[in-house]
C-alpha cells in the first residue's frame, strides 16, 4: 500500500508520496509562511490538519479537505480574553473519539474541536487544572505535545507538568508521574513538573505506555500508575525528545538519544536510532545506512511508524525511512527547510 | 473610507485578496473588520508583538494612531519586519 508522509518543517508542509517506499515525490511547500509543528491525515475523512505557528501573526491551526490545495483557518482561537495567559504556540492535532478532534498547545492547553476543526473549545479541565502553579515552561515553552486516546482513556504530556491521565473524556485529569525523575528540581520526584518529551500508548496493548523524558526513557505497565526507568542498558544516554513503537509487538520502542541537555544533537557524534525488543530491559543501535558521523536532531515529532516501516526527519532537512524493524534505512528526501514534525498515513 | 493593504502572508489567509476598502471610525476599527484580525491582534486585544502598522506612511507601530480617528481616507499598512521590505505596495 502506498503512503503520504505529511512533513511538517520551519517553512510550511511537505507531502512525501510512494508507493513503494523506495521512490518519493515530493510536493510543496504547502502553507508557505507558516511553521507546521505537526500535520496528520484524519483516518476517518482524509482532511489534513495542522498545528500552525508564525512569529507574527501567533499560533493557529489549518484544515484542508482536498489534500492541500487550499486551506481553512480555525475560527478565533484562543484562551480567555480577560485572562493572564497567552496562546503562545500549537503543538500537537490528535483525532479523537468519532468525530472530535483535540489539539494541544502552549502554555500547557488542550483544545477540543467538534466540527472538524474550524473551531475549537478550551478544555478547562486542564486549563484550570489545582497544580497548574507547578507547572513550568521547558526550552521549547510549555507545550502540551502529547494526546493519546486508547481505550477509553485519554493521556496528555506537557513539558514540563509531567503526564496527566482522564477517564471522563478530558473533565478531570489525574496526575501519572510516579518514579518519573525531574532532576533538574529540588525535589527529584514531584507528583508534577516532569518534562515529559514524547508519550505513547501501545495500541493494542493500552496499559503499557511509553515515554521519552528529559531525565531517561520510562515504560509504565499500568496505565501510568507507575513507572520504570529503562536507559542504562544499551543507550549511549538518557536524554532524547523522539518515540516510535511497533504496531503489533508492545516490547518494541525506538528512541534517537541526543548527547546531552545542553547539546542537543545526536549522541556519539552519529545519528543512531536505537531499538529495544524486549520493553526496553536492552537497547541496540539501528542505525544501518545512516550516516555514521552526524551531528544532527531530531525533534520530539519527528519520528512515526505505521504497519509497514519507521520514518524520521532531521533538522537539516532529510526523511529517513526503514521497513519495520529498522534494518536497513535510505533517504526518501533531503535538503528541506527544518523537519518539525512527521506522521505517516495510507496513500 | 479606509483603504488597508496586506502583505503576502497575510492576503493568502485572507482568501487572496491583497485590499480592502473600510468604513471605519480609527484604523484599529478599520484592522479589526479583516478577516485575519485574529492574526493581528492577540486575544486580548493587542496588536501581537512583532506586527507593524503604517498609517499614510507613519509607523503606528506601539498602538497610538490605531486609536486616533481618521482624518482622510489613510492606508494601513499592517507589516512585520521580514515582509515590509519586500512588499510592493505604494507608499501613500
Amino acid at each position: 500500500m502506498g503512503v503520504v508522509l505529511p512533513v511538517g518543517t520551519r517553512k510550511g508542509l511537505f507531502l512525501l508520496r510512494s508507493d513503494d517506499r523506495t521512490k518519493w515525490e515530493v510536493e510543496g511547500p504547502l502553507l508557505e509562511g507558516w511553521a507546521v509543528y505537526h500535520a496528520i491525515v484524519d483516518p476517518r475523512d482524509r482532511t489534513l490538519h495542522a498545528a500552525t505557528n508564525n512569529p507574527f501573526y501567533g499560533a493557529s491551526a489549518h484544515r484542508s479537505s482536498d489534500g492541500g490545495k487550499s486551506w481553512e483557518r480555525a475560527d478565533e482561537l484562543g484562551l480567555p480574553e480577560d485572562g493572564e495567559l497567552k496562546l503562545n504556540a500549537t503543538w500537537h492535532v490528535e483525532p479523537g473519539r468519532e468525530s472530535e478532534l483535540w489539539l494541544g498547545g502552549d502554555p500547557g492547553v488542550l483544545f477540543r474541536s467538534g466540527d472538524g476543526g474550524r473551531t475549537w473549545q478550551l478544555n478547562q479541565g486542564l486549563f484550570e487544572h489545582p497544580t497548574r502553579d507547578r507547572w513550568q515552561p521547558g526550552a521549547g515553552g510549555m507545550c502540551t505535545h502529547s494526546i493519546q486516546l486508547v481505550d477509553g482513556a485519554m493521556y496528555v504530556a506537557i513539558s514540563a507538568a509531567g503526564a496527566f491521565r482522564s477517564e471522563d473524556g478530558g473533565d478531570t485529569w489525574a496526575p501519572i508521574n510516579k518514579h518519573v525523575a525531574a532532576e533538574f528540581m529540588p525535589d527529584p520526584y514531584p507528583d508534577v513538573g516532569q518534562c515529559v518529551h514524547k508519550l505513547l500508548v501501545h495500541p493494542k496493548q493500552p496499559e503499557r505506555i511509553w515515554q521519552q523524558n528529559h531525565c531517561g526513557v520510562y515504560r509504565s505497565d499500568n496505565r501510568g500508575d507507575d513507572w520504570q526507568r529503562l536507559d542504562g542498558n544499551g543507550l549511549p544516554t538518557s536524554f532524547g525528545f523522539p518515540l516510535a513503537l511497533d504496531p503489533d509487538d508492545p516490547d518494541v520502542a525506538y528512541v534517537i538519544p541526543e548527547q546531552s541537555q545542553e547539546h542537543h544533537y545526536t549522541a556519539d557524534g552519529r545519528l543512531g536510532v536505537y531499538r529495544t525488543g524486549d520493553g526496553g530491559a536492552s537497547w541496540e543501535l539501528a542505525s544501518d545506512g545512516l550516516p555514521e558521523r552526524a551531528w544532527v536532531a531530531v525533534l520530539r515529532e519527528g519520528l512515526a511508524y505505521d504497519d509497514d516501516a519507521i520514518y524520521f526527519g532531521t533538522q537539516s532537512g532529510s526523511v529517513w525511512t526503514a521497513p519495520r524493524g529498522a534494518a536497513r534505512w535510505t533517504e526518501a528526501a533531503r535538503d528541506l527547510p527544518p523537519i518539525l514534525s512527521v506522521e505517516a498515513a495510507p496513500a | 473610507m479606509a483603504i488597508v493593504l496586506l502583505p503576502a502572508v497575510l492576503a493568502a489567509e485572507a482568501g487572496g485578496q491583497k485590499r480592502f476598502e473600510l468604513e471605519a471610525a480609527t484604523v484599529g476599527d478599520a484592522l479589526q473588520q479583516l478577516p485575519v484580525r485574529n492574526l493581528l491582534f492577540d486575544e486580548r486585544g493587542e496588536l501581537r508583538r512583532l506586527i507593524n502598522v503604517f498609517v499614510d506612511g507613519v509607523d503606528a507601530r506601539g498602538g497610538r494612531l490605531l486609536e486616533a480617528s481618521r482624518r482622510h481616507s489613510p492606508r494601513s499598512r499592517p507589516s512585520s519586519p521580514a515582509v515590509r521590505s519586500a512588499s510592493t505596495a505604494p507608499a501613500s
